[in-house]
């Protein structure tokens, strides 16, 4: 078999630059997997490129034939096949004449039912060529796309229309250096001039503007993948992905130099660093200048304007300091074209001029006699004003300090942080920047000189918006105000979830309009990683906390109670199996109600329960764990403790599993007690499932003799108290 | 180049390129989608092609005369091209550098921004195009109007003028453009902006909470009006009445007069008023358009304009 190079690229309008690392190996999966489907077999890896204007995959050796195809189809019994005379039935003369053969030419197969009549059929592959638009036509249609669109397309492929990321302009498709004939068809209702089926060449374009083949716009031939790299390369389009963000990152390392800087390290910028490389074709950067009056904005204001608005890197000098600098990502053959430098100087002057003028009309007001303004912001029809809500914060980031966290002695700041928490909303700033809530906030306590742990706690509050370990704030980032961040970033998303749920809004399936997951899962995730974030031990129940929050919501609390709670349990569960836990083992840590689920102890938990879950112990008392729940169902957990009654007991195997469960007990009280030694506490109730085992084997609980039934019931009943508190181990029955 | 002569510029351009050039629409609306030569044109299966200047109101974005860069007031030029010709992103270009912007000499790129009018259940896919990092057009393929699929699929051009024009002159403050030879923009509408940006923010003698009273008043009455329009089978008229409900709910909004969900409920409201219109819209064209019918078509105009009637043709053919 002899195998040639295939090359598809798909030249499209500007591609989103967020889709296009996962439109990247979409585009290699799904190819390699209609290639395989149609038996074609490549010898070399399937290669694929993405950039805004093209999608381009290749093959170095791809076989020039599908595989052929040995088939066996059976037919009817062998004996319904012949008469008794020998002579084939209607069934077998039916059978052969569909397969196109005669009935002596059929074999004979034996299968688990009996001997069946058989045709053999070798279907020869066919040529790949005449294979090739079948399978690019299932690539494309495979690939999927966070918003697709309609653009009058449809392909010959029996679904009718066509729809893509943005529309399809150029395609060129190669198999050994020829034309596959492909066509991307129109709807007739598009049918007009200059509305034209896409229809596959071996002409591709290069750079927009500045293309040196042919100039721009003009076709540029190409017979192979490597003939076209560096066709499109000479025409400023560089395909790869790498190559790109390479040549980005060199390109502003050295301008920055050439200023006395390096690019600013802030966290936003990674995302920055990330997308730029997919906005253009073939990237120069080109370095701005503000004037230094602007250097007075705060760091915040300044990076949100130059990295959210306009895309630009801001340098900084040795010692972290902004300077008055910026580095553009253009999509031009040439760096620092001073013309381009100067109208993006100008576009970046006029967005900094707004935002001067708001920071100083902002800091001619204080905050606190802005939550007047806060009156007239409608939180919520049933739930007021934002002044009303940041009262209620406050209330709620008092008890939250004193009470959940421990902390009396931060309460009074938690409470400050939290009754200015919402103030920035009636500033121009955040009206101008919204991304800026909460940090203009903090940025303007700061400069009225509120101490350290109350501007931090306003300035982060509306974090944590990330729910894995490691997503900001950090703990150093939020220095001395760790603990009333914490009360006031719970306070807040607990007067938001309470209110709402109680005001009749909830999340239902994809529809969060208010946001109240991602809110409820803020709240929750504080109490997952306190010790990190804060370094407090506390481990605050749900429980609790929800119970302070209907406070606050006295007269709506009533209504979707029972929602809430549900809610609750969901987003923990999803916060938890987000975090790579195994879901029977999560389901078996929240089995309780609310009130006693500690999301840190669910953690901790879950975090020893893998190395355990494996042991034959740990395996044998959750395989029995369901039925202790069900015998010990009889009775209920009062009835288990009311008097003694292990005198009763004399059997072997129960005076075993008694002394068992008072072995221990103590490790296991300990553990649910402080909240550690969960590993222990794990592997000392798996010690009591052999002497589970060995009870069902010996005993019956339900003996005639009431006392003795009573007994033993209470023995299940202790049993399944003791592991309860630990988690409902009969979730996590391993697959057999 | 002067503001005018980038308008004439640009209605040339288009008038060359088969777009009927009409005229701004005589109601309050924040931008040039909201036309019906927009909003209604791109419905259903008939080819057509328009371009217009449209003077777009954003009361919030008042600015009193004193940004140099924010307005009560600015225009936009739109196109409309309907069916979306393949060489749509090539032919905006060229008309870029109609208005005397080369592209080589510059860094001109398509960045995603998708568009989406809650209030006309209208949205679409494109980018805003950015010239040095301003941005200068919002330029969408339409999915959808009145919560109507579209097919074909238009393409919608937004130029910013003002952005364009004040690029094109090196001007910082948009008050120094040129709008014709020796006569400033400030000239033209600098007392305007100080005017209505003034009314815009409430500050008019009327008693506290009066002022939003009579703005929720006008809503309600356009909005009856509107519907009963509707309910008598003009479209149009209610059209006209939807778009005052919407600059008044404009106006509400940017005077601080209502609160977050109240603001969904009005913006609800509109729709549904909008979606009822495209849907009237698009029946009346069914009854009206037939297959055949080509009369109709020549009698609106359009069959003067010769690629466009070639549209037009073309669309009777596919929607038959």
């Amino acid at each position: 078999m002899a195998f040639r190079e295939l090359l598809v690229e798909v030249g499209c309008e500007e591609m989103p630059a967020g889709w296009i690392p996962g439109l990247e190996v979409q585009l290699a999966e799904r190819l390699a997997a209609r290639l395989a489907e149609a038996r074609i077999a490549a010898r070399t890896p399937i290669r694929a490129f993405v950039g805004p204007r093209r999608l381009v995959a290749t093959v170095a050796e791809l076989a020039d034939r599908q595989s052929d195809l040995e088939e066996t189809i059976t037919g009817p019994p062998v004996r319904a096949a012949f008469d008794a005379e020998g002579e084939p039935t209607r069934a077998a003369l039916g059978f052969a004449r569909k397969q196109g053969v005669d009935v002596s030419a059929l074999a004979r197969v034996v299968t688990p039912k009996g001997e069946y009549l058989a045709c053999h059929r070798r279907l020869a592959g066919r040529t790949t060529r005449s294979l090739l638009g079948g399978v690019l036509a299932a690539t494309l249609r495979a690939l999927s796309f966070p918003k697709a669109m309609r653009w009058d397309a449809t392909l010959d492929d029996g679904r009718g229309e066509f729809l893509f990321g943005r529309p399809v302009r150029w395609l060129v498709f190669l198999f050994g250096g020829r034309v596959v004939p492909f066509a991307i068809g129109r709807t007739p209702g598009a049918a007009a001039t200059g509305v034209a089926p896409i229809r596959s060449g071996d002409t591709t374009c290069g750079h927009r503007f500045f293309a040196r083949d042919g100039g721009p716009g003009q076709p540029i031939e190409v017979t192979s993948f490597a003939d076209y790299r560096q066709r499109l390369a000479r025409a400023y389009v560089l395909i790869d992905r790498g190559e790109r963000r390479a040549r980005v990152t060199r390109k502003l390392d050295a301008c920055a130099r050439r200023v006395g800087g390096t690019v600013a390290p802030i966290e936003t910028q990674s995302d920055l660093a990330r997308e730029v490389p997919d906005l253009v074709e073939y990237p120069s950067v080109v370095t701005g200048t503000f004037p230094h009056e602007f250097l007075e904005l705060p760091d915040e204001v300044l990076s949100t304007t130059m990295v959210h608005h306009q895309h630009y890197f801001p340098v900084v000098d040795a010692g972290g300091e902004l300077l008055p600098h910026f580095l553009a990502v253009t999509n031009t053959p040439r760096d620092n074209v001073a013309r381009i430098a100067r109208n993006a100087e100008r576009v970046l002057v006029a967005r900094l001029r707004d935002a001067r003028f708001f920071w100083d009309a902002d800091r001619a007001l204080r905050l606190e006699d802005r939550l007047d303004r806060l009156d007239t912001l409608l939180f919520h029809k049933r739930l007021g004003s934002y002044r009303a809500k940041s009262e209620r914060t406050a209330d709620l980031a008092e008890r939250i300090a004193g009470e959940t966290l421990g902390r009396p002695a931060a309460a009074g700041a938690a409470r400050r942080a939290g009754a200015l928490s919402k103030a920035d909303l009636a500033t121009d700033m955040v009206g101008e920047f919204p991304e800026l809530q909460g940090i203009m906030g903090g940025v303007y306590a700061r400069g009225e000189g509120e101490p350290e742990r109350v501007w931090k706690a306003i300035y982060h509050h509306y974090l944590p918006v990330g729910v894995r370990p490691g997503d900001p704030p950090s703990r150093d980032e939020l220095g001395a105000a760790a603990v009333t961040w914490a009360a006031v970033s719970i306070a807040d998303k607990l007067d938001t979830v309470v209110g709402l749920f109680g005001a009749g809004e909830k999340p239902t399936g994809s529809r969060d309009p208010l946001g109240i997951r991602r809110q409820a899962q803020g709240m929750l995730r504080i109490l997952i990683d306190l010790p990190e974030l804060t370094g407090l031990k506390a481990r605050a129940t749900i429980g609790s906390l929800l119970a302070m929050g209907r406070g606050t919501h006295a007269e709506l609390a009533a209504e979707g109670a029972g929602r809430m709670a549900a809610f609750l349990l969901e987003r923990l569960r999803y916060l938890l199996e987000e975090r790579g836990f195994d879901l029977r083992n999560v389901r078996a840590v929240t089995h309780q109600p609310l009130d006693e689920i500690r999301p840190l102890d669910a953690r901790r938990k879950l975090e020893v329960l893998p190395a355990l879950t494996e042991t034959s112990d740990f395996r044998t008392l959750a395989a029995l764990f369901k039925r202790v729940k069900n015998i010990a169902r009889e009775l209920s957990a009062a009835e288990a403790f009311d008097a003694p009654f292990e005198a009763l007991l004399t059997e072997p195997a129960e005076r075993a599993l008694l002394a068992e469960v008072e072995r221990r007990r103590t490790v296991i009280d300990r553990a649910v007690e402080r909240g550690s030694g969960f590993r222990e506490a794990f592997g000392a109730a798996a010690k009591i499932g052999p002497a589970v085992d060995r009870f069902f084997t010996e005993v019956f609980v339900m003996a005639d003799d009431p006392q003795l039934r009573h007994a033993r019931l209470r023995l299940m009943k202790q049993v399944e108290q003791l592991i309860l508190q630990l988690a409902d181990v009969s979730e996590i029955v391993p697959e057999a | 180049m002067t503001l005018q002569d980038l308008i004439l510029t640009l209605s040339r351009f288009w008038s060359e390129r088969g777009c009927l050039i009409q005229q701004p629409l005589d109601v309050e609306v924040g931008a040039g989608t909201m036309h019906p030569e927009t909003f209604l044109r791109v419905l259903g299966p008939r080819h057509w092609s328009v371009a217009y200047v449209q003077p777009s109101r954003r009361p919030a974005d008042g600015r009193f005369g004193e940004n140099p860069n924010r307005l009560f007031k600015h225009h936009q030029f739109q196109v409309i091209l309907k069916p979306s010709p393949d060489g749509a992103q090539r032919i905006y270009l060229d008309s870029l550098e109609a208005c005397g912007i080369d592209p080589t000499r510059h860094d001109v790129r398509f960045e995603e921004d998708n568009w989406e009018s809650p209030t006309l259940g209208a949205w679409g896919i494109g980018w805003q195009v950015l010239l040095d990092g301003l941005e200068i057009t919002q330029f969408t393929y339409f999915q959808q109007a009145g919560g109507i699929d579209l097919a074909p699929i238009s393409v919608e051009l937004t130029y910013g003028l003002e952005r364009i024009a004040m690029h094109l002159q090196g001007v910082d403050d948009v008050y120094d453009l040129q709008w014709a030879p020796g006569v400033s923009y400030g000239e033209v509408r600098h007392r305007e902006e100080v005017e209505q940006s003034k009314y815009a923010f409430g500050e008019v003698d009327l008693p506290a909470g009066e002022f939003g009273r009579a703005h929720r008043d006008l809503f309600d009455r356009y909005y009856e009006l509107a519907e009963r329009l509707l309910a008598s089978g003009l479209t149009l008229p209610a059209l006209d009445h939807t778009l005052k409900c919407s600059h008044a709910f404009n106006l509400l909004d940017a005077s601080g007069s209502i609160g977050v969900t109240e603001r969904a409920a009005y913006i609800l409201r509109v729709r549904k008023l909008a979606v009822a219109i495209a849907e009237a819209h698009v029946a009346w064209e069914r009854d009206h358009h037939a297959a055949g019918e080509g009369a109709v078509a020549t009698a609106d105009g359009q069959a003067r304009v010769d690629p466009g009637a070639e549209r037009t043709a073309a669309g009777q053919a596919g929607g038959a």
